[in-house]
């Protein structure tokens, strides 16, 4: 998609761009969890902050004194996080957190109002391999390169959903438009694409097109021998799935023509709520707890060659 | 509702009754130097002080009683005629008007007769004609008809390079685009830069903002009817540019002289093949351009019946190698029958197919790729007929059917050589409507036009989605789905809509007209982007989406002065539509099977001003027009404030409210051989949604709006002056060598004014390093920010 804007660009290069500093409404500086757990035997850790002017672009402060649980609803359990200098964690001795089909609640008071979030943990399809392809220069990536991909079949029953993160050498793919989601093995449901291996779009999120600094219009190739990639499935629940799909939307913006193709600005979804009924207290963030698989590989030159010849 | 309508024809029978022994003086009119029917021309009997005035086809028919009469016949531009004819039968007189050469110096901003304005009983119709849409100064020095129709009151876009056009206060979605009958669902070229429509094969182009007669139907703001040229019948042309974008060529000649013709025009896009020395992207198969090729034909059988065949088909290609891309394109044909029962009864029917797709083609190889696309295909058959009853009564009636396949996504993933088919399902619809309309004049003042347009709509066949309720702005539950077959109804609408317009003349300079109609819209556009594209989607109303419904007042003053040299109208309208179509935050709007479960509805209502003031004659014409408008919408589930709990929307300005929006139009002819025109636009700022604050989120800056107000802001005003200057009998244009043709110099934007198109907020494009701080900005973008010269060469032998 990206490249094709760039072509429909070359016919309209007459667009510009400038910074600006409007003043806006008044921050309302609502109350954010940013809670996303997992299953691995790791120290899980939530964020409690609150949002920030929009132009403020500090690292938001830790909200003090929360008391932050996460209870199993299928054995009573409950996890105590305890407050730490940036954030609230819970370390697990033997056990982890999370047991897959269980479903968990998050209570987390602040200043004498529980606000409460739902999510189940769903189970991950193994990375049953990762593939590097060799591909000739073209207009954008002006030398032959090679691309990574993962294989990995989604599991069967309809309405699974993930989140897939790709590493290049050991950095996250963190860009808004490198969010990579996937509802069973396609975009979206009713894709029909249950229990199928994940469709070639998903696979190739693996890849980062940063553009070239040096070369206007020009993209870095992907991968070059040597580099390693690690790419991780993510269970998440339907919510988080939607919550990341408005996520990608409302911060993915490129600019320039691809403004035409903007969605207006709206406030992205979250499953927290308050326990006080009607409660007049806007909240952000969310909750979801996440098993993971994970595979990574690195582009020898042994690798490279094979691509390579597949290709010739 | 039967007995409404046979009210009317009742009522009517009388008003037959009453003309008996009355003859019939019909034919058709066309221009003598090409044999275009010339559409509105004037009939005028002395005798009677009044007369008519020639249909879409170039038909009239003035009923008399037996006696001598002197009959004028004129139409702008034209030499009249007149004529003394002796009525004692129906008498079928077809006359040619030959171009007034006194008149040819002088650029006729208008194509109607002169008080046409006055006189008619149309309001809310914005017309222009082709000769004056030459000569405005074009974006890249390309003629287009959508841009031109953007420079009369209550007609608007979002900005540069958005598709379609607004009008008064409507979305693009709710215009009814008809070339030749059929509907052309993307009227844009290079997203908005260009319409579709090749200027070299268009006659005629008149847009209905309100007051929409009957015959018309299926959207709520407007109705704009593109008629094309039929063909020269008396001899071959040819006709051509070389511009900035486009190279054109048009030939158009008898295949039987003044029996039958044709004319066949294409255009294509260049900027591809002019780069291909510079640059190796177009290499590997990579593509970027557009066409269109424009076809029509017409064989006259005999006195009473006559066809036309015509067809488009267009496309818009963006290919980065051989195998991936985006393309777009429409294609319609459409065949229509004009016949006479009798010198009264004028009949055309039309067959008519329209097909709009695009898709998306990804992957390099046929072991991983992905291929998409999306279509919507339209079949027509339209019987109309006109009953010239008397010179006080114009019946029209007829009956409209259509039949809808939307195919949402045709969508096939390989993945290693694994093929996944994700198509969605075919949805049909059919869509019927009857109508009857008539045109009376009750007094020498006094003019009515009203009817009723019955219309329904069947969605029909293959899977029933039943959702639950959902807080407003959340997805609805499914519920249940069962299988319906293929052609079963699923859910049925049925509407009537009264359509009324009145024209009161205070005296011979000036009127005052009225009208009142109400429209239904049963398929929809549905578009989550700032600017509407060719990737927005159709959707037919169901059992979860209802249609459309829209109503529009409104009162106008219209003022002749000085001889008709000058025209003034002042228009008032207030619109007041409901279950408007919007979308919950973050739907998923491709591709999307549950889609009707992210879909909202809601009110809309529109109000505002136009005025008009024109010059018609001299060396100096040109025009002025001004909108003070409002367009709002209220949809449960957005701009609900701090009600967290029923989520009840406030009114919101829509992204097209634009307070003010003035158009200056203006044409200077120099000398013979140099005209100079220019226009300028002011469009003060359209409403955009600014966040309050920042969330931070798994190192994701999301923006947040505190009482998720939506269009709470405005981007900065907008204004632009264009100039062209067109210059006559360059080379072909001098003596002795026959033909003519000219070179337009125009220079847009000649300030070179960075006219905002949206602001927007974002943490930028640079990959973030997980905790660290990350900063967050405002930009203004504009899509034309400099100022853009262009030249074309334009010919005709």
């Amino acid at each position: 998609m990206k490249k094709l804007l760039y072509i429909a660009s070359i016919a309209i290069f007459f667009s510009c761009e400038t910074t600006i500093f409007p003043e806006l409404n008044e921050a309302e500086e609502i109350l954010v969890i940013d809670a996303w757990l997992n299953n691995n035997l790791e120290t899980q850790e939530i964020k409690i902050t609150r949002s920030q002017p929009y132009f403020d672009s500090t690292l938001p402060a830790k909200v003090s004194g929360a008391t932050v649980v996460v209870e199993d609803m299928n054995t009573g359990e409950t996890y105590n996080f305890v407050e730490g200098e940036d954030s609230y964690t819970w370390t697990p001795g033997t056990t982890p957190l999370g047991v897959i089909d269980n479903i968990y609640r998050l209570t987390v008071t602040v200043d004498g109002e529980t606000f409460e979030a739902y999510s189940d943990l769903g189970a991950v399809p193994p990375i049953d391999s990762i593939k590097f392809s060799w591909n000739e220069e073209d207009a954008f990536i002006t030398q032959d390169y090679y691309t990574a991909e993962f294989v990995s079949t989604d599991l069967i029953g309809e309405g699974n959903t993930y989140w897939i993160k790709s590493y290049k050498n050991g950095v996250f793919l963190s860009k808004p438009d490198e969010i990579n989601i996937a509802y069973d093995a396609g975009f979206s449901a009713g894709g029909a694409v249950d229990g199928q291996v994940f469709i070639q779009p998903i696979q190739d999120g693996a890849n980062p097109f940063d553009e070239d600094p040096e070369n206007d219009g020009e993209f870095l190739p992907p991968y070059v021998i040597g580099d390693s990639v690690y790419v991780e499935i993510h269970s998440i629940n339907l919510f988080a799935f939607n919550f990341l799909q408005e996520v990608a939307i409302q911060t993915n913006r490129p600019g320039g023509f691809s403004e035409l193709f903007a969605t207006p600005l709206a406030n992205v979804s979250t499953n927290f709520s308050s326990t006080t009924e009607n409660s007049p207290t806007n909240i952000g963030g969310f909750f979801n707890i996440a098993s993971i698989s994970s595979r990574g590989g690195r582009l020898s030159q042994e690798l490279a060659d094979m691509a390579r010849e597949a290709e010739q | 509702m039967k007995s409404t309508i046979l009210g009317i024809l009742c009522s009517l029978s009388v008003l037959v009754c009453s003309a008996q022994d009355q003859f019939t003086v019909s034919g058709y009119i066309k221009d003598a130097a090409n044999g275009e029917a010339l559409i509105g021309a004037t009939v005028y009997i002395k005798e009677i002080q009044g007369g008519t005035v020639t249909n879409v086809y170039g038909y009239y028919a003035v009923t008399l009683p037996p006696g001598e009469y002197n009959i004028e016949y004129r139409y702008i531009g034209f030499t009249n005629v007149n004529q003394t004819i002796t009525v004692d039968q129906n008498v079928r007189l077809d006359l040619e008007l030959k171009a007034d050469n006194q008149q040819l110096e002088e650029v006729v901003v208008t194509a109607e007769a002169i008080d046409e304005n006055v006189r008619s009983i149309e309001m809310s119709v914005a017309e222009l004609d082709i000769k004056s849409i030459e000569k405005l100064p074009a974006f890249a020095g390309e003629v287009d008809i959508i841009k031109s129709i953007q420079l009369l009151p209550g007609v608007s876009t979002v900005g540069e390079g958005a598709s379609g056009f607004n009008v008064r206060g409507g979305s693009v979605g709710q215009n009814l685009v008809l070339l030749d009958e059929a509907p052309v669902y993307q009227s844009s070229h290079l997203f908005g830069f260009f319409s579709v429509f090749n200027p070299d094969a268009v006659k005629d182009v008149k847009l209905y903002k309100g007051g929409i007669p009957a015959r018309y139907g299926g959207r709520l703001s407007s109705i704009l009817d593109i008629r094309m040229k039929e063909g020269n019948s008396k001899e071959y042309d040819v006709t051509g540019g070389v511009g900035t974008v486009f190279s054109r060529l048009a030939i158009e000649g008898p295949i039987k002289k003044d029996k039958s013709s044709f004319i066949i025009a294409g255009r294509r896009s260049y900027a591809d093949i002019l780069a291909r020395p510079f640059t190796d992207i177009f290499e590997d198969g990579a593509g970027l351009y557009f066409y269109d090729l424009t076809a029509k034909t017409n064989f006259n059988i005999n006195d009473k019946n006559r066809i036309y065949l015509s067809g488009y088909f267009g496309r818009d290609v963006f290919k980065f190698d051989e195998r991936q891309g985006f393309d777009w394109g429409n294609q319609t044909a459409s065949f229509r029958w004009n016949h006479l029962f009798s010198e009264k009864l004028f009949s055309n029917t039309t067959l008519f197919y329209s097909n709009y797709d695009y898709g998306f083609s990804f992957g390099e190889n046929d072991m991983d790729k992905f291929d998409w696309n999306s279509r919507i295909i339209t079949y027509d058959f339209k019987p109309e007929f006109t009953w010239f009853i008397n010179n006080s009564n114009e019946l029209t009636f007829g009956g409209e059917a259509l039949l809808y396949r939307f195919k949402p996504a045709n969508a096939v993933g390989v993945s290693d050589g694994v093929s996944t088919d994700i198509s969605l399902d075919e949805r049909k619809a059919i869509e019927t409507a009857l109508y009857v309309g008539n045109d009376q004049k009750l007094s020498e003042k006094l003019s009515l036009q009203y009817g009723l347009r019955l219309s329904t709509f069947s969605y029909i066949g293959g899977t029933v989605y039943n959702y639950g309720e959902a807080t407003p702005g959340d997805d609805r539950p499914l519920i249940s789905t069962e299988e319906k077959k293929d052609w079963e109804t699923i859910k049925t609408y049925m509407n009537l809509e009264p359509r009324f317009s009145f024209r009161y003349s205070l005296n011979t300079t000036s009127s005052i007209k009225g009208s009142y109609n109400r429209m239904n819209q049963y398929i929809h556009l549905i578009s989550n982007t700032t600017a509407a594209t060719p990737i927005d989607v159709w959707q037919p109303s169901t059992n979860n989406i209802r249609p459309q419904q829209g109503n529009q007042v409104a009162l106008g003053y219209f003022k002749n002065l000085r001889g008709n040299k000058y025209e003034f109208s002042a228009e008032g309208y207030y619109k007041w539509n409901s279950d408007q179509v919007d979308y919950v935050d973050g739907a998923d709007l491709l591709i999307n099977e549950f889609l009707e479960a992210e879909l909202l509805s809601g009110d809309g209502r529109a109000y505002g001003l136009e005025l008009y003031a024109k010059k018609n004659a001299g060396r100096f014409t040109g025009w002025l027009s001004y909108t003070l408008g409002w367009a709002e919408l209220r949809v449960d589930g957005i701009n609900f404030g701090d009600d967290n709990v029923n989520r009840e929307g406030k009114w919101y300005p829509t992204r097209f409210d634009q307070r003010h929006n003035l158009k200056v139009a203006a044409f200077y002819d120099i000398n013979e051989k140099l005209q100079l025109s220019g226009n300028f636009s002011y469009i003060a700022g359209t409403p955009t949604t600014f966040p309050t604050d920042r969330l931070t989120v798994q190192d994701y800056v999301i923006p947040y709006i505190s009482g998720s107000e939506r269009n709470n802001f405005r981007i900065p005003d907008y204004h632009r002056l264009d100039l062209s200057l067109t210059i006559n009998d360059i080379w072909m244009g001098k003596k002795g060598r026959g033909g003519e043709d000219y070179l337009v110099i125009s220079i847009y934007n000649l300030y070179g004014r960075q006219n905002p198109f949206s602001i927007y907020f974002s943490q930028g494009t640079d990959r973030p390093i997980v905790g660290d701080p990350i900063a967050t900005s405002a930009t203004q973008l504009s899509i034309l920010g400099s100022v853009l010269p262009a030249v074309s060469y334009n010919f005709k032998f």
